[in-house]
């Protein structure tokens, strides 16, 4: 029997397989995308056919960019903080100075199999105005206690510590794993060469962790775009609307209005713009990685 | 090599270790506070906000389950991961198995369909799949979460499948089809259990997804008997304001599976959440 035949897909494996598991998806994942389009031209209650009517309010509603902005700023920090910081931490486990290796990645990881939802309890009771771990610290410098969450000038930073703190353990094994694939020769020779950690890691590991890197970010950036459960759980996208995320937009305009297709039209303004930048990004970053 | 015993050789050393052991540090003792706070009563953690109890008590653990009923909550968190994983598995071990082996029309579509799944914000289908299964009547049901998880899941684990089975040499089917194998009996009495391995962490992976998922809990269902635990967290908090070391214990509940899980597993989890991107 030849290869080709044999792997060749036959109507009954098709059917009995692939046809429901796929069906499944597309009714998960897929229609209800169209589902929302038809809600989005739609007015609240679905009675009118009314066009780009809630794209057009959609475009000039002011909440809805500020939430974008506040979107962009959180993953600039998520982006500085979790990639950033993971690679510094990641190349202090190449200069062989390291005891407790194993101990120390166990540890860093740990946070990063939680439930958001427990993040964003934990970190909300450390930020507690009263008997919170943070004022705690800061009585002990004999520093005035903060309100960590409920200042609106203070409160992107607050909310992106605790995604910081969560998610830096992924990138952290990420470039880890990547730096373990480097040739130990490169390394050694570069040594030999009497290259300090720093020169080491600019300008040996960095440009050898370029493909991982750029992972990295597109994970950091997508995954940050769409944060949701934390902000629901320590601000709820306050005070105010000073927290607001778009997810948390989307969601207070569906369910707390009650206005489903303006929560639609939400949805799939996010999509697309999450789609843009993404794309954006990755044309970016691989015409960075052409040069 | 030189062996050097200079100052800056040990300041380095010393740096290196004590900078490493601060952040290590800092990623643990959330957890570590959270876990002893729990055993804490609500007057003696007012009092000191970072002593370690002084006289260890269970009574937010008895008063989740008598006065929270956190009981339900842990029985729907559990139901719907062991109805969910073993799904997960399967479906994606077979989509995996027909992308890694078969030529088939419409495949690249197919595949590109599933690493949508992988990109898309997963919060923007929050509003949409709401509307649908209010549409359709399947909103607040004992199995209304389960669709959505096994479809959420599913994609990173097709693509663990398919690069594993990609991996297992054609020359083990073929003999089995030489044997008279058919090709249902192929795929999983012979292919399936050499992918052990892979499944064991496709089956961590859909553990953690299920277990810790909160936004579609929290929209598709609204019966409180339903609630996870994720869900039942954000009604604690929102009904007992002020109980704050319950809360606390109602956290050590909802995560001591999944870090006693991960002490266990810790390898494996790390290399399948990081696998793709590393390859990538």
């Amino acid at each position: 029997m030849s290869n080709s035949r044999l792997f060749k897909l036959r109507a009954g494996p098709a059917f009995r397989y692939l046809v429901p598991i796929f069906s499944v998806y597309a009714f998960t994942v897929l229609l209800p995308l169209l589902i929302s389009m038809y809600y989005s031209i739609h007015n609240e209650g679905s009675t009118k056919f009314v066009g780009l009517q809630n794209y057009i309010a959609l475009a000039k509603d002011n909440d809805f960019w500020f939430a974008l902005k506040n979107n962009v700023i959180i993953t600039i920090f998520a982006v500085i903080g979790q990639v950033g910081i993971a690679f510094v931490i990641a190349s202090f486990f190449m200069t062989k100075l390291l005891k407790l290796e194993g101990f120390h990645r166990l540890v860093i990881f740990l946070p990063v199999v939680l439930a958001p939802v427990v993040t964003g309890y934990l970190w909300s009771l450390i930020y507690n105005y009263r008997m919170g771990v943070l004022n705690w610290l800061l009585n002990l410098f004999h520093i005035d206690p903060v309100l960590w969450l409920d200042n609106p000038n203070y409160v992107l930073y607050s909310v992106s510590v605790p995604l910081v703190w969560q998610y830096i353990g992924l990138y952290f094994i990420i470039f880890l794993a990547g730096m373990q694939n480097i040739s130990k020769e490169v390394l050694e020779a570069s040594e030999i060469d009497g290259a300090t950690w720093f020169k080491k890691t600019v300008y040996v590991i960095l440009p050898l962790l370029k493909n991982v890197m750029n992972v990295a970010l597109i994970l950091c950036i997508t995954g940050t775009l769409k944060i949701f459960d934390h902000i629901y759980v320590m601000t709820g996208g306050g005070p105010g609307r000073s927290s607001m995320v778009m997810a948390q937009y989307a969601y207070n305009n569906a369910f707390t209005m009650s206005r489903l297709s303006y929560g639609s039209t939400i949805s799939i303004g996010m999509l697309i713009l999450c789609a843009i930048i993404v794309l954006a990004m990755s044309r970016w970053i691989g015409g960075e990685a052409e040069k | 090599m030189k062996k050097h015993t200079s100052l800056t050789v040990k300041l380095g050393y010393a740096g290196t270790n004590l900078m490493v052991f601060l952040f290590s540090l800092s990623a643990l003792f959330p957890i570590v506070w959270m876990l002893y706070t729990s055993l804490k009563t609500n007057k003696e953690f007012s009092l000191s906000t970072m002593s370690i109890p002084s006289s260890p008590t269970l009574v937010n653990y008895v008063n989740a389950f008598n006065i929270g009923n956190i009981g339900s909550a842990i029985f729907s968190s559990v139901l719907n991961t062991i109805i969910t994983v073993p799904l997960i598995i399967i479906c994606s071990f077979v989509i995996g198995y027909f992308f890694s082996r078969i030529e088939f029309k419409g495949k690249k579509i197919m595949m590109l369909l599933f690493l949508a799944g992988m990109m898309i914000p997963i919060h923007a289908l929050l509003v949409p799949l709401f509307v649908q299964f209010k549409w359709m009547g399947m909103l607040d049901n004992r199995f209304t979460l389960i669709l959505p998880y096994i479809a959420f899941n599913v994609p990173v684990a097709i693509f663990l499948f398919d690069s594993f089975i990609k991996g297992i040499s054609k020359e083990i089917e073929e003999a089995a089809y030489m044997d008279g194998s058919s090709f249902d009996y192929t795929m999983f009495r012979v292919i399936f259990p050499i992918c052990l391995p892979i499944m064991s962490t496709v089956a961590i992976l859909s553990i953690l997804g299920t277990w810790n998922e909160f936004s579609f809990a929290l929209v598709l269902n609204k019966s409180s008997e339903l609630f996870t635990l994720p869900i039942w967290l954000t009604f604690f908090s929102g009904q007992h304001t002020t109980d704050y070391t319950g809360k606390i214990a109602g956290l050590v509940i909802t995560s001591l599976p999944i870090i006693v899980m991960y002490l266990f597993f810790s390898k494996k989890i790390m290399t399948g959440m990081t696998a793709g991107a590393v390859k990538g």
